[in-house]
């Protein structure tokens, strides 16, 4: 069936649509930010999820290829005067090959599982200590990018330009997790995750899938970082390669449903709203990060599957098909 | 679904399960958004400070002293060329993050603001004034030691207290004098430094400073947030035998490090630290047999000044120490007041002017007259002050100090 005649594929265009829309008639600019946040936040879910939910690869250094990109960027910008609308694809490229220097390291020799995901961990400290290390990332003392609102730097006065930077960057991740639930090298992702032995036995080359995949992962995190970059004007080591928010990638994706195309964005949205309204609620600091972690455990327990898992169970109850 | 087990034997939804349960402190706070606890009226006073995560304390301090601050204007008739109108606090909390101190920023200007006090972290400020500036909404810098933030040609950020640079300048400077007027018995320096731009920046200043004071710069040794051992960096200083350490960090580790100094038995004649985090009345009270003696360049309030003294005494008789966040946001909140007052309007340029010209007192601080120069107020200045007795003295320049210097340190 194709897609764009599937109940999905007509609920994402009218999504979009509405989303278009959203500046227009959401006045209040915080909302607009807070907006391109959530969706900054679903993008890089979408990153993590490429390599973790759909080829079960637990990364917890998915900020590797967010740093990476910033840095390209950041670097072509601040010291060759580079546009950051070339830097933005520098970045893709850093990010992408910052991926393959892991997975071909990782891969080659066949780590999996928890020690895959204990080697990227290691590898972001490495990034960070060397980006703290060297000149030209400016050190501790990082790079300052300066501000000159404007189109031709990606940078916006009204944050309604940011929310539709990250627009097109979430609609690009959606089209591109699509593609990958309806492609052969999709399937073959989703085989290795499955068991890998067994994919390897069925003529599928894991290794290279695996290479291909965190290449996607590194090049979308390299994306991301430009955003970052040019949308706060200043970046370093612990900002680029800071833990927290490899952590907030794959918990978006889990919350959500890992290897689902949805997952991320709706566990992104679920998990900010979810946090706000704690916070609006509770005004003694800290209280509510304690009621926000409740309640993030509760999902947990109770939706392993993730929050894209109850309308899952929803249609098999109804005996509906689901496209997600 | 079947059950789906990990090559290492790790099970799917163990993993994901345990990965979730012991993220989610570390990980809510990457989602937070910002929170005005308040509805404002009148002239509207944005505060941003991290008022969770690993800066709750300082950030703690920095909120209290502005809300101190805009009580007693409020008290005092509130802004009168603006019919007396009263400040009030809309709160926000940047959670440690650039990202979430600009969304407040957003927040805050939806809600009215008129003007902003933070941020304590150089990362945090960057990110906010920037935004501020989409609005040209002033920006009062309350801590924030990074010249970068008044150095970006924004037309509405400016700060009363001291940079790095200049901080570092003067630092060395006094050092300089001390060793001096001690028969120079110090010549070797080991600094230790956190990786921040704040750490990284001062330290690479000092090693230019004290050369040009005639120190030898040991060693440079770079240290990351958190760190939670510091032996081998106190076993690396014992080794080289320097006179002076200097510790160049956050809260924390500041005090770490003191303490591993001590108990390593690591001789020197003196600690002396620049903007040292950690270095306040807490830690003099708290651990007065490591902080004896020890050293710090950083903002400080004049113990002769007689409102220097009774804000002292009120901020103790609340409970809470007197440290510079208490203060310089004091200082920040009264600075933003004194524009209004002469701006006599809430317009973002006609604010931006008066502060642009202030003349402010400085109050209770060691500080020349008020005059901006890029935002920059070039009439303050830092301190040298040292643990003494259980107190904290001025030492250093001659025209402040409550106390002359114990130089090398006495060893108890």
């Amino acid at each position: 069936m194709s897609l764009l005649k599937s109940r999905t594929g007509i609920l994402v265009m009218i999504g979009i649509i509405v989303s278009l829309f959203v500046p227009v008639f959401v006045a209040n600019k915080f909302y607009i930010d807070i907006l391109s946040l959530i969706l900054f936040s679903a993008f890089l879910g979408q990153s993590w999820n490429i390599l973790g939910g759909y080829a079960g690869q637990f990364s917890f250094g998915g900020v590797i290829f967010f740093g990476t990109g910033a840095y390209a960027s950041s670097i072509l910008l601040t010291t060759f005067g580079i546009d950051p609308w070339i830097g933005i694809f520098a970045a893709i490229a850093a990010g992408a090959l910052a991926g393959l220097f892991i997975g071909f390291i990782s891969f080659r020799y066949g780590l999996r599982g928890s020690y895959f995901a204990l080697i990227t961990l290691a590898f972001s400290e490495v990034f960070r200590v060397i980006a703290n290390s060297v000149e030209f990332t400016g050190g501790g003392v990082g790079i300052f990018i300066e501000h000159a609102p404007g189109i031709k730097n990606l940078q916006f006065t009204d944050p309604a330009g940011y929310y539709y930077m990250a627009l097109v960057m979430v609609i690009i991740s959606l089209a591109i997790a699509f593609w990958l639930e309806r492609s052969r090298f999709g399937a073959y992702l989703i085989a290795i995750r499955e068991n890998e032995d067994a994919a390897e036995a069925l003529g599928v080359n894991a290794f290279r899938c695996k290479i291909y995949a965190i290449m996607i992962t590194g090049a979308m995190g390299g994306a991301a970082g430009t955003f970052y970059a040019q949308k706060y004007l200043y970046i370093d080591p612990p900002i680029a390669y800071s833990i927290g928010m490899s952590v907030e990638m794959l918990l978006v994706t889990i919350v959500g449903g890992m290897g689902t195309v949805f997952g991320p964005l709706i566990g992104s949205f679920v998990l900010h709203t979810v946090n706000e309204v704690a916070r609006h609620f509770i005004d003694t600091p800290g209280l509510s990060l304690i009621v926000y972690g409740v309640i993030l455990v509760a999902i947990i327990g109770f939706l392993p599957n993730g929050l894209i898992g109850l309308f899952k169970s929803q249609k098999k109850q109804t005996g509906g098909k689901s496209d997600a | 679904m079947t059950k789906k087990i990990l090559k290492s034997g790790v099970s799917r939804r163990t993993f994901v399960a345990g990965t979730a349960a012991s993220a989610a402190a570390l990980a809510a706070s990457n989602f937070g958004f910002p929170h005005i606890a308040k509805a404002a009226e009148n002239v509207k006073i944005g505060l941003i400070h991290p008022a969770t995560g690993f800066l709750a304390y300082p950030g703690g301090q920095l909120r209290y002293g502005a809300q101190l601050a805009i009580g007693d204007i409020n008290k005092a008739g509130g802004i009168k060329s603006l019919a007396g109108a009263q400040i009030e606090a809309l709160l926000g909390d940047s959670q440690t993050k650039p990202q979430i101190g600009a969304a407040e920023v957003e927040k805050m200007h939806e809600a009215g603001v008129h003007a902003i006090s933070g941020c304590y972290q150089s990362a945090v400020g960057l990110a906010a004034s920037a935004a501020a500036a989409k609005y040209n909404i002033p920006f009062s810098i309350d801590v924030g030691v990074s010249d970068k933030l008044v150095q970006r040609g924004l037309k509405n950020v400016f700060r009363m207290a001291d940079g790095y640079g200049r901080i570092a300048s003067a630092a060395a400077t006094n050092l300089g004098a001390i060793n001096k007027a001690a028969g120079s018995p110090a010549k070797t320096v080991a600094i230790v430094h956190e990786e921040s731009e704040f750490g990284t920046g001062t330290a690479k200043l000092m090693n230019k400073y004290l050369s040009e004071q005639g120190f030898e710069v040991l060693e440079t040794i770079k240290h990351a947030n958190p760190t939670r051992n510091f032996d081998n960096i106190a076993l690396r200083i014992k080794a080289m035998k320097a006179d002076i350490v200097m510790p160049i960090n956050y809260p924390g580790e500041y005090v770490l490090l003191a303490r591993t100094l001590r108990q390593q038995k690591v001789d020197f004649a003196a600690s002396y630290s620049v903007l040292g985090g950690g270095f306040n009345f807490k830690f003099v009270k708290d651990l007065p047999q490591i902080a004896e003696n020890m050293i710090d360049v950083n903002h400080w309030y004049d113990p002769k000044s007689s409102a220097g003294r009774a804000l002292r005494k009120r901020v103790e008789a609340d409970g809470k120490f007197f440290t510079f966040e208490v203060y310089l946001a004091y200082l920040s909140i009264a600075f933003l007041a004194d524009g209004f007052e002469r701006a006599g309007s809430t317009d973002p340029a006609a604010v931006n002017e008066a502060l642009k010209n202030s003349t402010l007192d400085p109050m209770f601080m060691p500080y020349g007259p008020t005059k901006m120069y890029d935002g920059q107020n070039i009439g303050s200045r830092a301190v040298a002050i040292q643990a003494q007795k259980g107190d904290v003295q001025i030492i250093s320049p001659a025209e402040y100090a409550s106390a002359k210097a114990v130089f090398p340190r006495s060893k108890a």
